[in-house]
């Protein structure tokens, strides 16, 4: 016993060196590089984009004939919530795969870049009927609106770009486990693993959904059954939504406590919220259809329990995470009963974005509950509410996340260091990202109570006293617009800083270590097939219901409609 | 213990009449949720009397086969249509109900389930998996309604959710029959 654990110890500390020594290997660096690279331009067009809009709703900036504001929107969400995001999340735990499970294989490798220029040309086939102003649909394009059939097949590349990434990631997996009989898989790729799953069964719906509009949108059948596209969109949409969050958070549980020095919070729990997350997740959908005719109440009450589920692992996180840095800080010295709030590396950029990231996730997570209550919900849906709402779960808990987490990344990746002045950048670029959130979404947040609808453009509706009551909400939306545009100025200069111009040096990926003497995490946690089966088991309990109705009692179909 | 008593409030809360409303309201939540969270909450209080009595289920379930035989028995009695029906107007079948699945089915599945060779585990699945087809086939295309508390497409739907958890136990068969354990899980 004591010789298996010395040499887990050596193959340990042997990995660690080579690590040290020689870093990611340039091919792997390259990949996850490429993958950033895409991310962060699509911040910088889609940060653009947002500040055309927010100018656009406070009535200061009128868009010119030829780029209207539906088209600025749908570009818009599709740049920031499905580029941003899903290459950084690739990006990102490809490097952790990498590093954990001692490089990618060839084939692996192989995979991830078909699938990046699959996405790459999914989007480019996406984007051009967008910028003809043929394809205005949002980024949730659900009939009956119809876009150019070029603008689904688009959808389609990109979505068989991620399955790439999803199957090569399981088999990197697989491969590092078969190697490594009885042993967990790294907590990171344990991470990755649940957000690729998540990934591949999330998007099936949507493929579906795709697949159904294709014929429509070409002209071949004429009509679609809206609800099931609706219902299929929203299996996807709300899972891709906790896809971004379990990517934050495997920063929040792994790398963070590193940076403050400190140890993991317990092993067995973390792999249980990762478990729970991806178990439960893809029937979260539901909440988004809580207005939607077709489903009975009483199916919709039952939801309501089904999504407050899904809050419950973020409790159990928002108490590891806190529980981890008062261990820290109190190790460091610090004293009272919020006195150690002190000892905390305030000045590292690493640190305080996903600190403020998580902060943000308290009320974030909180008007989430708001909206996914029956009565409420019918008093802030479709207004500004929910727009403040994801800007500060996207915008703030998980963008500001992977913002700290390029601090590291990108010159870990690029083998080069983070100098004192981009750290300074990077405090700043946090504080002014910060305040322009708050702003806005405050801003949206007390419009949507007051009535303003999302997803419209400038009017006052012949100047009605309530719309311009709005005003100077709007107007406060305007500046905390600019100021994030000034954020994402200096994100994108910190983060090509970092990959070209940064002085050479090695950087480490700062995975935390557990405490010592933690109890051993049993074995059951390893098996994925279980979770994947009572995850299917769990989709199909809570889809079967409304499917059934829509398909049996579907109601005459819709033809396409352009409403722009 | 604590799970005993976690099965204890679990069975409560099921029978409690907004709970058991509700979920009886829509006839897969009463088939397939009420039903398997009552045996969940027997399977829970299983620990108790394994701890109080643990003669009696040596002396009547020493190989799990007995227990196994009364949870098919009780499970596949509740798959009629005609006792769903049976719940919702008379008191003493839902009273039965209450009580038939949690004891009569979570408590024996509990203690047989560790007993049991992997051909008796994995043969369960397999038959579970064959009724349920069977059931989803029977419901979704009988010409009548089964049920008199139910209209047609609540049937259609459970048999939907029948045939669609009948498609997972299989998958999980394939994933267990093809996935080799030992060559993940044994520490070399």
């Amino acid at each position: 016993m004591e010789s298996i654990a010395g040499n887990t110890v050596k193959t340990k500390a042997f990995k660690e060196k080579a690590n040290k020594i020689l870093g990611i290997s340039p091919e792997d660096a390259r990949l996850s590089k490429s993958y950033l690279t895409v991310a962060f331009i699509a911040l910088l067009l889609g940060g653009f984009l947002g500040l055309l809009q927010g100018l656009n709703r406070a009535g200061m900036l009128e868009l010119p004939t030829w780029l209207n504001y539906y088209q600025v929107l749908t570009a818009h969400g599709l740049l920031l919530v499905v580029v941003l995001s899903a290459f950084f999340t690739i990006g990102y735990f490809y490097a952790g795969l990498s590093h954990t499970l001692g490089g990618l294989l060839p084939k692996v490798r192989k995979m991830a870049w078909i699938g990046f220029w699959m996405k790459m040309f999914g989007f480019v086939l996406a984007v051009i009927p967008i910028l003809m102003n043929e394809a205005s649909v949002m980024y949730t394009f659900y009939p009956p609106m119809a876009a150019s059939p070029i603008f689904y097949i688009g959808l389609v590349f990109i979505v068989l770009g991620i399955w790439m990434c999803s199957f090569g990631a399981f088999i990197n997996v697989a491969s590092w486990r078969k190697a490594n009989p009885g042993q967990h898989i790294p907590i990171l790729s344990f991470f990755a693993t649940g957000v690729f799953v998540l990934l591949f069964f999330g998007s099936l719906p949507v493929a579906i959904e795709v697949f159904m509009i294709i014929p429509w949108a070409f002209g071949w059948v004429e009509t679609i059954n809206v609800m099931v596209a609706r219902t299929l969109f929203w299996a996807f949409g709300h899972t891709l939504v906790n896809i971004w969050y379990m990517t934050a958070i495997s920063a929040w549980y792994v790398i963070v406590p590193k940076i403050i020095d400190g140890h993991r919070w317990s092993d067995l729990l973390t792999r249980i919220v990762v478990i729970a997350l991806v178990i439960m997740n893809i029937t979260g959908g539901f909440h988004h259809q809580i207005v939607d005719p077709g489903i009975s109440e009483s199916v919709k009450y039952m939801h309501v329990f089904m999504s407050l589920a899904i809050g419950f692992p973020s409790l159990m996180t928002a108490y590891a995470m806190f529980a981890v840095f008062e261990r820290t800080a109190r190790k460091k010295g610090g004293k009272g009963l919020i006195g150690w709030f002190k000892k905390m590396p305030w000045g590292d950029v690493r640190f305080l974005a996903p600190f403020i990231a998580m902060a943000a996730f308290i009320p974030a997570g909180a008007g989430g509950i708001v909206q996914s209550t029956n009565q409420l919900n019918q008093v802030v849906h479709n207004t500004m509410w929910v727009v403040g709402h994801f800007h500060l779960t996207l915008g703030m808990t998980v963008v500001m996340t992977f913002f700290g987490i390029s601090y590291w990344l990108v010159p870990y990746l690029s083998k080069r260091v983070l100098t004192p002045q981009i750290n300074k950048l990077g405090i700043v670029q946090t504080i002014v990202w910060t305040l322009g959130m708050v702003m806005m979404s405050f801003a949206m947040h007390w419009a949507g109570l007051l009535g303003s609808p999302r997803r419209t453009s400038y009017t006052t509706y012949n100047d009605n006293a309530t719309a311009l009551g709005w005003d100077p909400y709007l107007f406060f939306l305007a500046i905390g617009g600019t100021l994030l545009m000034i954020g994402v100025l200096m994100q994108v200069y910190a983060v090509f800083n970092m990959m070209f111009f940064a002085p050479k040096g090695v950087t480490e990926f700062p995975i935390a270590d557990e405490e010592e003497g933690a109890a051993p995490t049993p074995k059951w946690t390893e098996r994925w097939g279980l979770w994947i089966v009572l995850m299917l088991a769990l989709v199909a309990m809570a889809y079967v219901i409304p499917l059934v109705g829509f398909l049996v009692d579907a109601p005459p179909g819709s033809p396409p409609f352009k409403t722009w | 213990m604590r799970q005993a008593q976690y099965g204890l409030v679990l069975l409560v809360i099921l029978i409690l009449p907004p709970v058991a409303n509700l979920l009886e309201s829509i006839m897969i939540t009463h088939m397939h949720m009420q039903m398997p969270l009552l045996v969940l909450a027997g399977f829970l209080i299983a620990k108790f009397f394994q701890i109080k009595y643990p003669q009696f289920f040596e002396k009547w379930n020493a190989n799990g086969l007995p227990g196994l035989l009364l949870f098919i028995i009780i499970t596949g009695y509740w798959t009629i249509p005609r006792t769903m029906d049976e719940t919702l107007t008379m008191a003493s079948v839902e009273a039965f109900k209450f009580f038939s699945l949690p004891f009569l089915a979570g408590v024996p599945l509990r203690d047989s389930w560790p007993k049991l060779s992997s051909f008796w585990k994995n043969g369960i699945i397999i038959f579970f998996a064959i009724l349920y087809l069977g059931m989803g086939w029977l419901y979704i295309w009988s010409p009548e309604q089964l049920c008199n508390n139910y209209l047609l497409i609540e049937q259609i739907t459970l048999g939907w959710g029948f045939l669609t958890t009948a498609v997972c136990m299989v998958i999980y068969l394939g994933y267990s029959y093809f996935i080799d354990f030992t060559q993940y899980e044994t520490e070399s």
